[in-house]
């Protein structure tokens, strides 16, 4: 069986090395990716919407559609996740061996994050306020903000960290993400334009169109940003924890 | 003069980091080779990313110095940050009762199974 | 901010191989707590290749993700199930 499967790579693997001589080279300005469309990405986009991170500016605004559907992907998966492993009446048997008992040995561990869960944070909403401007924008500075959370639950225990953050509000918050990114876009479609054409604010903020739609990237990316932080809270607390949210690991 | 400096600090950190290798290719246990990478590695890339920082400054300028301060805080983080995943990393082992290198031809330590004390 | 492209062939040399060793390192473990940790530094190191290609916001993502917080998911997972992988 074994060596069956070893074939079979094998021959996958010389077919695909075969076809990647076809790819073109990294960068090259006449492969068919970057001939029809990265011009004009590369021209207009900071005229148009006054981003100078053009990967935001394309995420977030030209394929801000996409964009939110891959949130709501993100709910579902997080959702799923709680679905199948969330129970709340059966105890069952545990698997893994309960932390050991010895008082005042994690001293290290719980000061060093109670350090470091600030400087987080704090480095994750400079990182969702300033994609415009830099790397970053909602899903990376969300799942900085949710890793500090796990952080916190696994230096502490799980009861400590949701005793901060409820898990109601974790799974509210989840939503509000995703339809604080849905309202943005439909207030543009009441505004009379399209649906997440930002281009609607700029009447009602009394800004230029340029800026309504760089302010409007920054109200998406923070939905998705709210988003992603609560489902990798919650993902964490049901897989560690086996769905009873006791102590975890 | 600043080169200098830059040159000093970057070999100090490779020097650490050699020795960071060293111990943890030498060293007989896993106690005394995570203490190697620990203590190594938290040192040397302080050096190299506070000469870095230095190397920032040849152009005095709000912008240079700005990034300076940023690679600073990556020192910060970096000091807190790292011994800490080292006593974790060794904290784990302790607990999972991982027997500790003694001489071959020292006494037996009658704990030394429950990896108790050495 | 620029880039000297002779650079290049050197780095790819570099990480490739240990992407190489660290997928087949992973694939190849029978503990799964390790495999965990193996995938977490093949994330790192096509964190690495992202930058290397100036992908810079791939780059950031995957160390995000892929380094940060799906090795802890992994762990987690790995220390509910049978810790010992069958083949």
């Amino acid at each position: 069986m074994k060596k069956t499967a070893l074939l079979i790579i094998a021959v996958l693997g010389i077919l695909l090395l075969r076809a990647a001589e076809d790819l073109p080279f990294w960068g090259d300005p006449q492969s068919p990716a970057s001939v029809h469309l990265s011009d004009y990405y590369l021209e207009e986009s900071y005229e148009e919407t006054s981003v100078p991170n053009i990967v935001t500016s394309v995420l977030a605004d030209y394929r801000g559609y996409d964009t939110m559907f891959e949130t709501v992907v993100i709910f579902c998966a997080g959702i799923t996740v709680l679905i199948v492993l969330r129970r709340t009446h059966r105890r069952r048997a545990k698997v893994i061996s309960p932390r050991p008992e010895r008082p005042g040995a994690d001293i290290i561990l719980q000061t060093a994050a109670r350090l470091l869960v600030p400087m987080m944070q704090l480095f994750a909403l400079y990182v969702v306020a300033h994609g415009h401007h830099s790397p970053g924008g909602g899903f990376q500075g969300g799942v900085i903000l949710g890793s500090s959370l796990i952080l916190l639950a696994l230096s502490y225990d799980i009861q400590m960290a949701l005793h901060r953050f409820k898990e109601k509000l974790v799974l509210l918050f989840s939503a509000g993400g995703v339809l604080l990114y849905a309202a943005i876009g439909l207030a543009c479609l009441f505004l009379g334009r399209n649906f997440l054409a930002y281009g609607a604010w700029a009447a009602l903020l009394g800004i230029s169109e340029p800026e309504a739609h760089s302010h409007g990237m920054l109200g998406v990316e923070i939905g998705v940003a709210i988003t992603v932080l609560c489902i990798m809270f919650s993902l964490y607390i049901d897989l560690a924890s086996g769905g009873d949210l006791d102590e975890g690991l | 003069m600043l080169d200098i400096l830059v040159i000093i600090f970057m070999v100090m950190g490779l020097f650490f980091f050699f020795g960071t290798t060293v111990g943890i290719v030498r060293f007989p246990d896993f106690y005394t080779r995570t203490h190697a990478a620990g203590k190594g590695d938290t040192l040397s890339v302080m050096l190299m990313l506070f000469g870095l920082a230095l190397y920032n400054l040849h152009h005095l300028s709000p912008a240079t110095l700005l990034v300076s301060g940023k690679i600073v805080i990556i020192c910060v983080v970096v000091f807190i940050a790292s011994p800490t995943a080292t006593h974790a990393i060794m904290d784990a082992g302790y607990e999972a009762k991982v027997r500790h290198w003694s001489r071959p031809g020292a006494p037996k330590d009658p704990q030394d199974n429950s990896g108790e004390k050495q | 901010m620029t880039w000297d492209a002779s650079l290049l062939w050197q780095f790819d040399l570099l990480i490739l191989p240990m992407v190489i060793i660290c997928a087949i390192a992973a694939l190849s473990f029978k503990d799964l707590v390790s495999c965990a940790v193996i995938s977490g530094a093949f994330s790192f190191l096509m964190c690495l290749l992202w930058t290397e290609m100036l992908a810079v916001d791939v780059a950031f993502t995957e160390a995000a993700v892929g380094a940060g917080v799906s090795t802890v998911l992994l762990l987690g997972t790995a220390l509910h199930v049978k810790r010992k992988s069958k083949d």
